[in-house]
């Protein structure tokens, strides 16, 4: 038994954790619906952009066990008002190479698998256009980006300054496609009873997911019901709907019974979303004392042709450093692709490379410590909302790990430094991600003896939600954890948007908090702070945002320090060591944070090092579409890491004082990796992933 | 698709001639991968996992003739088809230093442990692990079929395209035959990765003391994996007659370097997604001027063991 005065705070184990140890928390694929399960597989398209014109299912429904074959000629038509790919097997079209151009039904996986094979399908295709340049034609503004954000901001007179200015630097990053690869792959399992509909799916929200299935579907919200309790990663690709969802209960209304659809790892990079690829010309103006004048942040990156998803790339360049003259911009290009999707910090992981190098850059220019550069520029209040901030403590962060790093004396001078063959260099880089929160209900109910049911639709996709609400909860109702039961992931719970954008607990936390104090009022008020014998219930709910939000600035912070070994023979590239320190706002649980944070850091390591989805620009597939080709970080190359965060509350954000952790670890380790690989070797990579080739390619030697 | 699983070798080999449509598996890291990617559909399985004869390693002298090229009356090791990963690093280390090393920068433990040097052979991947120290090592593939028996295939020549081997329809790979070392073995390997990685490029070394020989073999660059005779000759050469094989003198820099670029002229890469043909040569001749100073380095220590 723990004896702190509040659990929020401590690194309390995973109260899920026993259960997944032990294989007996159900995933999707593993629910078990009552029934015999029928197993779908899909046949995928080979072109980019046409139009079926034969599609001959005859073979593929003579095979015993195949119990359907749907194809866009007899697939149930689905109600108008689907967006992107979600009108699944409704037209001959072909829009991006891996549509879902039929599916099988079958007894078995297997047999369902097999049948793939033995439908011919013929196309009339055009070439695709995959190709990403700054240089096209067609790029065009989108009316607004992702989450609201405008698609330009321009403040000042950008070009002016830039020209006047005494220091300047003017580069162009890129970053590849990236694929989220969670662990677990999508799945969904449909039951039909009636009209009414239950999905057991692996996503970040089941609320998301009703939504689609009601538009597609022709319900009430009351006839669906998504079941998700246990979801093994997502990234982004499980916040949205996408074929798998629609496909399943499509083919279980078709064939009277449960169907599961479980993606294979290919199909993960076809139907589920991925990270734009960027094209990021950074142009920083600054006085010979390193403050900047003017930053200019422009940014090219692709959509698909049937749906708009415009990242918000340059959107932390609007909050990260002080300059008179600023300006961002986002142009798209529609091209032969999948729909893009947020991925981890979607806009601040791509953003933050390029701004943080260009910074790194500014700073060799100037020949200043680039941890200075950085303090130098710190703006006393959001330089385009022109507003307070709620807390900011990026200062703080770079200072405390400038001494945990043993940053103090480092010599400026890139390439001098070598451990025989290894060329060792350091780096840093700032990280910001937005504060936000959301609208959230709950529902608290206490028994006479003292036990509590606490029911809201959040979402545990590996985070550690399970226990960090379940800390929440018992601190807001004075009570222990054994004494709360929590229920989340289930579209039958009160309502609660998906764990995305790093506002998980802050907008279910908050609504826990609220309805809690809610109870514990009418505890004290109505039944003498004793719960009454035959129990109490009280429905609570958090409208939105903070009502801070309109008038302060609410974001996280955090600085990267990394070391970079570069084998000056072979190019290869080691990360032996980092320190991180975040202004996160409060911590509500140090062990599962320090999991969150170090996983994001990882990832910032891996996209700096090796993830990139190759296109095929000639047939249009991503070469690489699997993880033996599409290499993630493995624990080989992470070295030893570490994280802390700074002792702070942001009371203007939520009442529990925090900011979110999901994404602010990538924002910027790529950066600063890069960053270490420059102090190393004297060679700027501004393309990630920074592959052992590309030394050479810099060296002007292959 | 029917799984064949005989329990003895002649069972094996007896299924072997009738089914040709059979693929065979070992520990299954490749053949399932290709079953699962849908890159083919076998009408059979052969699974030799309940073969016990093919998961024995032993040690025959060199008296008795086991047809290997190495070792002037040296031992050699009939390493069994089936052995996997992991049993080479536990028990082998020391008799096949190169084909160890090697064996453990494979897959992760769990491939480890499944994973067989005659699924590897099977397999003929440019890529694969084994195959270079094998080379290095002067090691004889024994292949056998029902009807005509036993034959013994010099590494360097059972390899004959890209995935392709000198099997016969009707033969199983029964044993690798692979000289003891007399003389230091070096493994090395570029991915882009630190672990679990197919390599960019690979390369062995292996020196041969007894017989004044070098041996190397080349992974990833080139349709087969393959040997670099000249660069073996170079060295050799170049060792005999600067008298450094009796001395144990230091190995010229500029030895080690132009044995290196011999290396690289000696593989045929493509570019691809893990890596540039450009980037192939240069690292095979890295790693072939880095192994090739830490053998001798070992050479010259075991003088100093002997003194």
């Amino acid at each position: 038994m723990t004896t702190m005065d509040r659990l929020v705070g401590a690194g309390v184990d995973r109260i899920d954790g026993p259960a997944k140890v032990r294989g007996t928390a159900p995933y999707a694929y593993e629910q078990d619906p009552g029934e015999p399960i029928a197993h779908l597989a899909v046949v995928q398209s080979t072109v980019n952009r046409g139009r079926i014109s034969r599609l001959d299912p005859s073979r593929a429904e003579a095979l015993p066990g195949v119990l359907a074959v749907l194809t866009p000629a007899n697939a149930p038509r689905l109600g108008k008002g689907l967006a992107s790919d979600l009108p699944v097997l409704q037209s001959l079209d072909v829009h991006y190479q891996g549509q879902v151009v039929a599916a099988v039904v079958a007894e078995t996986s297997e047999i369902a698998k097999a049948a793939v094979g033995a439908i011919a399908v013929g196309y009339d295709a055009e070439p695709p256009d995959v190709a990403l340049s700054p240089d096209r034609e067609d790029l065009y503004a989108p009316e607004k980006l992702m989450a609201g954000f405008a698609t330009d901001s321009i403040i000042g007179d950008v070009d002016g300054a830039l020209a006047a200015a005494v220091v300047s630097i003017d580069a162009t990053y890129e970053t590849p496609t990236q694929h989220h690869n969670p662990i677990e792959m999508h799945t969904s399992m449909a039951r039909w009873d009636g009209d009414s509909l239950t999905l057991w799916d692996a996503d970040q929200g089941p609320h998301n997911i009703v939504n689609d299935l009601v538009t597609g579907f022709g319900l009430d919200a009351g006839q669906v019901r998504v079941i998700s309790p246990y979801v093994g990663g997502a990234f982004g690709s499980k916040a949205f709907t996408h074929p798998n969802q629609m496909l399943a209960a499509m083919a279980a209304r078709v064939v009277g019974r449960t169907v599961v659809y479980e993606l294979t790892r290919q199909q993960m990079f076809s139907l589920v979303g991925h990270r734009t690829p960027t094209i990021q010309r950074l142009r920083l103006g600054a006085d010979p004392e390193g403050r900047l004048t003017a930053i200019s942040h422009e940014v090219v990156e692709h959509t698909a042709r049937i749906a708009e998803f415009a990242e918000q790339t340059a959107t932390p360049t609007r909050v990260l450093y002080a300059a008179p003259h600023r300006r961002t911009t986002h142009r798209l290009a529609r091209l032969d692709v999948p729909p893009p999707t947020i991925m981890r910090a979607p806009g601040e992981t791509p953003g933050m490379f390029a701004l943080e190098s260009a910074m790194d850059e500014l700073a060799v220019v100037l020949g200043l410590d680039p941890v200075e550069l950085r303090i130098r520029n710190e703006p006393e209040r959001d330089p385009e909302r022109d507003l307070p901030w709620s807390t900011r403590n990026l200062v703080e962060c770079l200072r405390t790990g400038a001494e945990r790093f043993g940053w103090a004396g480092r010599d400026l001078r890139p390439g001098v430094r070598t451990e025989g063959r290894w060329l060792v260099g350091t780096g840093v880089a700032s990280a910001t991600y937005p504060t936000r929160r959301r609208k959230a209900q709950c529902r608290i109910s206490v028994d006479g003896a003292g036990r509590y049911v606490v029911e809201i639709d959040g979402s545990d996709i590996g985070t550690g939600a399970w226990t960090a609400l379940t800390q929440i909860a018992a601190d807001a109702l004075g009570t222990d954890m054994a004494s709360v039961e929590l229920r989340i992931g289930d579209s039958r719970l009160p309502f609660a948007g998906g764990a995305g954008g790093s506002t998980g607990l802050a907008s279910w936390g908050t609504a826990i908090v609220f309805t809690a104090r809610d109870l514990r009022k009418q505890l004290d008020e109505q039944h003498g702070g004793q719960p009454p014998a035959g129990g109490l219930s009280v429905d609570g709910e958090l409208p939105g945002e903070s009502p801070h939000a309109k008038t302060h600035s609410m974001h996280a912070y955090g600085a990267h320090f990394v070391e970079v070994r570069v084998d000056r023979d072979s190019g290869e590239v080691r990360v032996p060591r980092a320190t991180s320190v975040y202004d996160a706002g409060t911590i509500v649980n140090a062990k599962t944070a320090r999991s969150q944070l170090l996983g994001g850091f990882s990832m910032g390591v891996s996209m700096a090092l090796h993830e990139g989805s190759v296109t095929d620009e000639r047939y249009g597939h991503y070469v690489n579409h699997d993880l033996a080709e599409y290499h993630v970080a493995t624990n080989a190359d992470i070295g030893e890491i570490d994280i802390s965060w700074l002792d702070v509350d942001d009371q203007l954000a939520n009442p529990i004082g925090l900011k979110g952790i999901g994404e602010i670890g990538i924002t910027g380790a790529a950066a600063a990796v890069a960053n270490a690989y420059w102090h190393a070797t004297r060679l700027r990579i501004r393309d990630l992933p920074i592959t052992p080739d590309k030394y050479f390619r810099e060296l002007g030697e292959s | 698709m029917d799984f064949l699983q005989p329990t003895s070798w002649a069972d094996a080999l007896a299924v072997r001639a009738e089914r040709s449509d059979a693929v065979p598996i070992a520990g299954g890291t490749d053949v399932m991968v290709d079953l699962n990617f849908d890159r083919r559909r076998p009408g059979a399985l052969l699974d030799l996992g309940r073969v016990p004869e093919l998961r024995e390693w032993t040690v025959e002298d060199g008296t008795g003739g086991v047809g290997a090229t190495g070792g002037v009356g040296g031992s050699t090791v009939r390493l069994g088809a089936g052995v996997p990963y992991s049993r080479i690093i536990d028990d082998l280390g020391a008799r096949l230093p190169g084909l160890a090393m090697a064996a453990r920068t494979v897959g992760s433990p769990q491939i480890r442990i499944r994973g067989t040097v005659g699924g590897n052979l099977g397999s003929a991947s440019p890529a694969g692990d084994a195959h270079p120290p094998l080379l290095a090592a002067g090691a004889v593939v024994e292949v056998e079929s029902a009807a005509r028996g036993v034959r013994r295939i010099p590494a360097a020549e059972f390899f004959t395209g890209v995935k392709r081997n000198a099997l016969e329809p009707d033969e199983l790979i029964a044993a690798v035959l692979v000289p003891e070392a007399v003389g230091p073995q070096q493994f090395c390997k570029v991915g882009t990765r630190n672990a679990m990685v197919i390599a960019v490029s690979a390369f062995a070394c292996a020196l041969h003391p007894d017989r004044r020989a070098v041996g190397t073999g080349i992974g990833s660059a080139a349709p087969t994996p393959r040997r670099a005779p000249e660069a073996e000759e170079f060295l050799a050469g170049e060792l005999e007659s600067a008298g450094l094989w009796e001395s144990r003198g230091d190995l010229p820099d500029g030895l080690a370097r132009a044995f290196g670029e011999r290396v690289a002229a000696a593989a045929s890469p493509i570019d691809d997604v893990r890596g540039s043909a450009a980037y192939r040569r240069h690292s095979l001749a890295v790693m072939a001027r880095r192994s090739v100073t830490w053998a001798w380095a070992e050479y010259q220590q075991d003088l100093r063991k002997a003194a």
